[in-house]
């Protein structure tokens, strides 16, 4: 068994590559094929291995998902139309520079379709409302370069209700404090200029407590860690600029043990099994702690910096400056 | 009609060899290879013939509740099946008994409560009750009358109220159960169900005192549903909530959501730190330390038991924030052992505090 101590990145470029050969949990996540092609690609690319994966047959993928009566994505072919999906098939092209496929004025009429009189957003005909729904569209808005045909009013003031007592955001409005909705909320008001909305220092600190002595993050107080939260909790206070009041040293190591270092991927805890979203949101995590030979990536778009900064979309966040070694 | 709780996809025979699905033209799923486990696939399969065929019937529940079952995410099954429900007139309080029994193994899946949602809408609509907003994405800010909820919804909303109850004693910080309270609450909105909350939250919390969402769920009872009635009295209202508190942290001092909690109704209610200082300082000093001090019985300051790991890191936060308006070079010192002894993972936090005080102090001429 090899160490645990560095990134092992040809071996996790391997293990995205191999992703649905001969995996039976493969065949029963169709439902989020989509958005893990996309944890994929971004992981590929943060790891500054871009071309691990075909770009055309990414793109034929994207294509073969797109629901023509909804002017939609779904995360599969033959799957209903949603925004998670949608968001994730934007992301996907931007990437590959391939936005140019998708038929703009459709895909913003369903995304602003799902708009709630309260200002969130559905995540499709089903009527499940979700901050996190109002983020994937506020940040597929932003990518279609349409964010001026939605209610910004609406959509920030839908945001503002959900600030609990802690400084927190939830789901929904009334809704416990967790670090994935606060991430969502924060990222969503970066997108739109409006962090105002934030008590940013009590928010910042909230967040600095989700480290645990084991150098893991939880997503609220007292629960479990999980390296999915080096992302969430991370990218809010990248935003926040406050990454330094993590314990860098400890988190990098804390992720890096939590590596499968036979197959590749990272799980969600040490010597769990793991797979492609964890992998990731531990690299995203990494990449914002400074580690060296990674790429920067946006903590507000959860892509490559660089990218979302050639769009003109880059908001005031701050990352750890990147390690030499 | 085939017993379908209880049996697994593996003891069913697949539906490409039942006499009643012949009809059925299966539509394979695209995939750039062979799936190896067609078992699985043989329901959706069938699904998407269904749907091609737009058909509603009983037989499409039997279809898409083996779906579910194997895949409870799988969003498009579910949306099918509330509208095969509603276009068949199928009893939908059966249903709920359904969703029931197959709840605790679904308990983590966002789908299985957001349908409790709409089948519970289809079955009380229009609300017993004008719905507060809350959750409910199309309501408006402004309160409407309220109509006496019936009998039946009072009991229906127990009934709900007492399933999630047993599914909180299964996984008591479940995100989705909580919310789901939060919304059922809302939506029968009886003055009645709310008044029992406090008990209930107060229950588990007995269980769990370290149980956050139980934390959460109690500020959203008492302070995030306007007035209920017979709390009018504010002031008595945060009496209680002080009370209990301060007794919950005397119980457990190490306890985050316990203080976080108490700063929330504090900043409620405008009410000043410095209020609390007697309870806090017995919390920031060691257990020797305090040995030399008087042992009064004060009920309103519950003190920290004998097992209780002190100098607690929650109390010394809160002290420095008590002394930074008018003592700051006492904050500035408990934030120094908190950066260098006491709590050094969120050194840089502490720090910044430090230099953010010191800002605002005039420099001594």
């Amino acid at each position: 068994m090899t160490s645990s101590s560095q990134l092992l990145i040809p071996l996790h470029v391997r293990y995205i590559q191999s992703l649905g050969e001969d995996d039976l949990t493969y065949h029963l996540t169709a439902h989020l094929r989509m958005n893990a092609v996309y944890w994929g690609l971004t992981a590929l690319c943060i790891m500054d291995h871009k071309d691990a994966l075909s770009k055309d047959e990414t793109i034929e993928y994207v294509m073969s998902c797109w629901v023509d009566e909804a002017g939609a994505f779904g995360p599969h072919p033959d799957h209903d139309p949603h925004l998670l999906p949608t968001l994730s098939a934007i992301q996907i092209l931007v990437i590959h520079d391939a936005l140019d496929r998708i038929d703009v004025p459709r895909v913003t009429k369903f995304i602003l379709s799902l708009q709630q009189p309260s200002g969130v957003f559905a995540g499709d005909q089903f009527g499940e409302i979700d901050t996190r729904f109002l983020y994937s569209a506020v940040n597929a808005l932003s990518l279609l370069d349409q964010l001026h045909q939605l209610d910004v009013e609406k959509t920030v003031s839908y945001i503002k209700q959900c600030k609990n007592f802690d400084g927190g955001f939830g789901a929904v409005i009334g809704a416990e404090s967790h670090a994935a909705q606060v991430w969502v909320c924060t990222a969503a008001l970066a997108i739109l200029d409006r962090l105002d909305v934030i008590d940013q220092d009590t928010l910042a600190w909230w967040l600095a407590e989700r480290q645990l002595p084991n150098g893991g993050l939880n997503g609220r107080p007292q629960k479990l860690e999980d390296v999915c939260y080096s992302f969430w909790v991370l990218s809010s206070l990248s935003v926040l600029r406050k990454v330094s009041w993590i314990d860098a040293d400890k988190l990098t190591s804390f992720i890096l043990s939590a590596q499968d270092t036979e197959n590749g991927g990272i799980a969600d805890r040490p010597g769990d099994l793991p797979d492609v979203f964890h992998t990731i949101f531990g690299v995203a995590g990494l990449s914002l702690l400074g580690y060296p030979g990674l790429v920067d990536i946006d903590p507000v778009y959860c892509m490559p910096a660089n990218l979302i900064e050639s769009k003109g979309l880059r908001k005031g966040w701050e990352a750890l400056p990147r390690k030499a070694s | 009609m085939p017993d379908i709780a209880g049996d697994g996809p593996e003891e069913q025979p697949l539906f490409s060899e039942r006499p009643d699905w012949t009809d059925v033209t299966p539509v394979p799923q695209y995939e750039g290879y062979n799936p190896i486990a067609p078992i699985f696939y043989t329901p959706q399969y069938y699904f998407r013939g269904i749907v091609k065929t737009n058909e509603k019937s009983e037989r499409v529940l039997e279809l898409t509740e083996a779906i579910i079952r194997l895949n409870p995410a799988h969003y498009s099954a579910w949306q099918y099946r509330y509208h095969t429900l509603l276009a068949i007139k199928a009893p939908l309080d059966a249903e709920l008994k359904l969703m029931d029994s197959l709840a605790v193994q679904f308990l983590k899946t966002y789908q299985v409560w957001h349908h409790r949602r709409l089948i519970l809408t289809a079955i009380y609509s229009p609300p017993p009750s004008n719905a507060s907003g809350l959750n409910d994405p199309t309501a408006t800010t402004s309160s409407s009358a309220k109509s006496k909820p019936s009998p039946e919804s009072q009991a229906a909303a127990r009934t709900e109220l007492a399933f999630i109850t047993r599914v909180l004693m299964v996984d008591a910080k479940n995100y989705h159960t909580w919310s789901y309270r939060q919304w059922l609450l809302a939506f029968f909105d009886d003055v009645h169900l709310w008044e029992g909350e406090l008990g209930f939250v107060e229950r588990l919390l007995e269980e769990d005192v370290r149980n956050n969402s139980a934390w959460h769920h109690r500020f959203f009872v008492v302070f995030g549903r306007g007035q209920l009635q017979g709390e009018e009295d504010r002031v008595a209202v945060l009496k209680r909530e002080l009370s209990y508190t301060k007794d919950q942290i005397a119980l457990a001092p190490n306890n985050a959501s316990a203080w976080n909690y108490l700063r929330g109704i504090l900043e409620r209610t405008g009410t000043s730190f410095s209020n609390l200082r007697s309870f806090v300082e017995p919390y920031t000093k060691t257990h020797e330390d305090r040995l030399g001090d008087e042992e009064i019985l004060d009920l309103e300051n519950p003190a920290p038991s004998a097992e209780a790991e002190l100098p607690c890191v929650a109390a010394l936060e809160f002290l420095a924030d008590i002394y930074e308006k008018d003592a700051v070079s006492k904050s500035v010192e408990i934030w120094k052992r908190l950066a260098n002894e006491l709590d050094t993972m969120r050194k840089k936090y502490w720090e910044y505090r430090i230099k953010e005080a010191l800002k605002d102090v005039p420099v001594q001429s």
